[in-house]
């Protein structure tokens, strides 16, 4: 079929790149905006805009709301018909659940503490299995006050998963796709140097004068190599993040016997009870165990303030507490866990020195998941991130410049459509992504349902710019530059500037007061501003390129002409 | 701050590194000389190549100052992609910026 290696590796890379390709577009946008998520939901919600908080005294604030939660409607109604087991009686009322679990979780770029309630199925039908119903909650670690729940956290509850799952979760399907199209890249990316290995000779060349078909071949390889090895690192980390997944969830189908055996002698080497004792019983304070694990921490040489904390088998003679540390100063994801007695406040356990295998796998997930503290390397990432977006969208138009002329004659219209969907995912996710926020701040913040309209709004902006995308590509048969690409560019940085006004005027907030004060709201505005310059200048370049396009078409049907004359 | 102050020097030892690199190779060299048939000889390839590859080991001394070795190395990568794709940037819009380079090697034809 292929005469050579190479050749075949030009074909791997042209249509897998093609086909998958829309989706890794997705993967990096919303990946280089996941590195700011925390920021972005200070933008948002304005009530969360505040400086990062420690952890509040658990045993003072925490645990009587934690108390008061109460497990997830949806979560109930969804789950305990499967878990529940009707020989034994009618299902517990949702109210009435006792509580099995408690956890708290903040980071450093966290001013608001998440927290959650795991409550137990009391007739399960499987009592060896997990039987929990849910129910979370996001407090003002201030002054304990909740925040509704109803507010959408854009940045880490919709742009994140975006990045990962597609933000499509019938059967995980979302993370599926976005697994092969990681998979996919990593074929795409040695395909490409194969491809293109004399290129290193010329490494750092870009000739925006010439050609459009050759310049934009010079820029995907240009940014396809300056950053290989963020590319390469952050999609193979992400396979691995995702590996237990991704691989048949044998741990949970063949071996499940097996997993529940490693699950037991686990707990009797750790001293962790695996069970609850069935006791009910009341618990030490939660805050003087605290303090041991920072005093440990700080023995350690490596103090620290508390990151995760969890109860579990609550009220319970077994009941135990894990204590892990905010892992904010390396890359790792360490948590130094220190384990307690939850009615004597004993150290039962405390976490031994890591393997190697188990440093490095934790140094590699760490790297992509990012929690430490340090604003340069985000910075640094989403760099990263943009240039692989940057990479994949010239992929796309270096499809179409190669094809246009060919489909013309023969009255293919695949580059067409090529090109449509190419506009819909580089501009026309732009504006979904803006609209999405102009949203946030012109619904009012009691409104109910507000997250899922936000949602709405995404997915529909976005509906209609692939619309537009498709009504204007006519112009690619005609050997011209969709209009599409300008119009959506112009759309977006008038969106962007718009966000940033509304953001003002609806909350008082504007770059005079937040920078150098508050930067997570300050840098969106700045980002949103920055795009939207960026946009501009794009959208006047495409316009000179549109018309110097309508003179060649001009010749070129002229040609035609005349060659059908004969 | 120490570390913000090693940050900028790094990032202007790996733009150093990378503007070498490129000018060891024909194709830029001829870029920023100007000249068609200019090409730097193969004594000139080398010592470019070593200021190049030095620099660029400088910049990474500078990250493991500025961090902890697990985030240094990871900022030293960045960085590397990030002067690249400057370098790319200069030698498409302002090459005359890398001249200073050349006048290490003081060859008359150049200046």
């Amino acid at each position: 079929m292929f005469s050579s290696f190479r050749q075949a590796m030009a074909w791997l890379h042209t249509w897998f790149g093609l086909t998958l390709g829309f989706i890794l577009m997705v993967v990096f946008f919303f990946g280089s905006l996941s590195v700011f998520d925390r920021e972005i939901d200070r933008w948002s919600i304005p009530e969360t805009r505040f400086e990062p908080q420690v952890m509040p005294s658990f045993d003072e604030m925490l645990l009587p709301i934690l108390r008061s939660v109460e497990p997830n409607e949806e979560d109930y109604n969804t789950n305990m018909p499967l878990l529940h087991d009707t020989s034994q009686g009618p299902m517990t009322p949702r109210t009435e659940l006792p509580a099995d679990e408690f956890w708290a979780y903040t980071t450093h770029r966290d001013p608001v503490l998440i927290m959650g309630v795991g409550f137990r199925v009391p007739q399960p039908l499987d009592p060896e299995g997990h039987n929990h119903i849910h129910g979370n909650i996001t407090i003002d670690p201030r002054t304990g006050k909740a925040l509704p729940d109803d507010q959408l956290k854009i940045g880490s509850k919709f742009f994140y998963p975006m990045h990962f799952s597609l933000n499509w979760n019938w059967n995980r399907i979302g993370i599926y796709i976005v697994g092969i199209a990681a998979f996919i890249m990593m074929a795409a990316l040695v395909s490409g140097v194969i491809i293109h290995r004399k290129r290193f000779r010329e490494f750092f060349t870009f000739r925006p004068t010439k050609q459009t078909q050759r310049s934009v071949l010079d820029l995907h390889n240009l940014t396809g190599m300056v950053a290989l090895p963020f590319h390469f690192f952050f999609t193979f980390t992400g396979l691995l993040i995702f590996a237990s997944f991704f691989f048949f969830p044998v741990t949970h189908t063949q071996l499940e016997p097996l997993h529940k055996y490693h699950e037991m002698v686990e707990a009797n080497e750790t001293g962790l009870p695996h069970d609850r004792a069935g006791v009910p019983t009341d618990m030490a304070s939660i805050d003087a165990m605290v303090a041991k694990a920072k005093q440990r921490w700080a023995e350690k040489d490596m103090p620290g303030e508390v990151g995760f904390l969890q109860i579990n088998h609550v009220d319970d003679a077994n009941s135990y507490v894990s204590i892990y540390r905010a892992g904010s100063d390396r890359v790792a994801l360490v948590g130094e866990g220190m384990h307690f007695n939850g009615i004597t406040g004993e150290l039962i356990r405390e976490e031994p020195p890591r393997s190697a295998i188990a440093e490095t796998e934790e140094f590699l997930t760490g790297l992509h998941l990012q929690h430490f503290e340090h604003w340069f390397l985000r910075w640094l990432y989403v760099f990263g991130g943009l240039v692989g977006a940057i990479c994949i969208a010239t992929g796309f138009i270096f499809f179409v410049e190669k094809r246009k002329r060919q489909h013309t004659l023969q009255g293919s219209s695949g580059s067409q459509v090529v090109d449509a969907l190419a506009v819909t995912t580089v501009t026309g996710m732009l504006v979904a992504t803006v609209s999405m926020l102009v949203a946030n701040r012109l619904l009012p913040a009691e409104m109910v349902g507000k997250g899922y309209w936000e949602q709405v709004v995404f997915w529909g902006s976005w509906g209609v710019m692939l619309l537009h995308a498709f009504w204007r590509s006519s112009a690619v048969r005609h050997m011209r530059i969709s209009p599409a690409w300008r119009e959506q560019s112009i759309l977006f940085a008038v969106l962007a500037v718009a966000a940033v006004i509304l953001n003002w005027i609806t909350t008082g907030d504007h770059l005079l007061k937040t920078a150098f004060h508050y930067w997570p709201v300050a840098g969106v505005d700045l980002s949103l501003l920055v795009s939207s310059a960026i946009a501009i200048y794009a959208a006047r370049f495409l316009k000179r390129r549109e018309n110097v396009a309508v003179h060649k078409a001009i010749e070129f049907s002229a040609q035609n002409l005349e060659a059908s004359r004969g | 701050m120490v570390e913000i102050v090693c940050w900028i020097a790094a990032i202007f030892a790996t733009m150093l590194g990378m503007a070498s690199l490129s000018l060891s190779l024909p194709n830029h060299w001829r870029q920023v000389t100007g000249i068609e048939t200019s090409l730097p000889s193969r004594s000139e390839q080398l010592s470019l190549r070593i200021l190049g590859y030095s620099s660029l080991v400088v910049a990474l001394l500078l990250c493991l100052a500025a961090d902890h070795p697990t985030m240094a190395v990871l900022v030293w990568v960045m960085l590397l992609s990030l002067a690249a794709k400057g370098i790319a940037t200069i030698l498409t819009w302002r090459q005359h910026w890398l001249k200073p380079i050349l006048w290490l090697f003081n060859r008359s034809e150049l200046n």
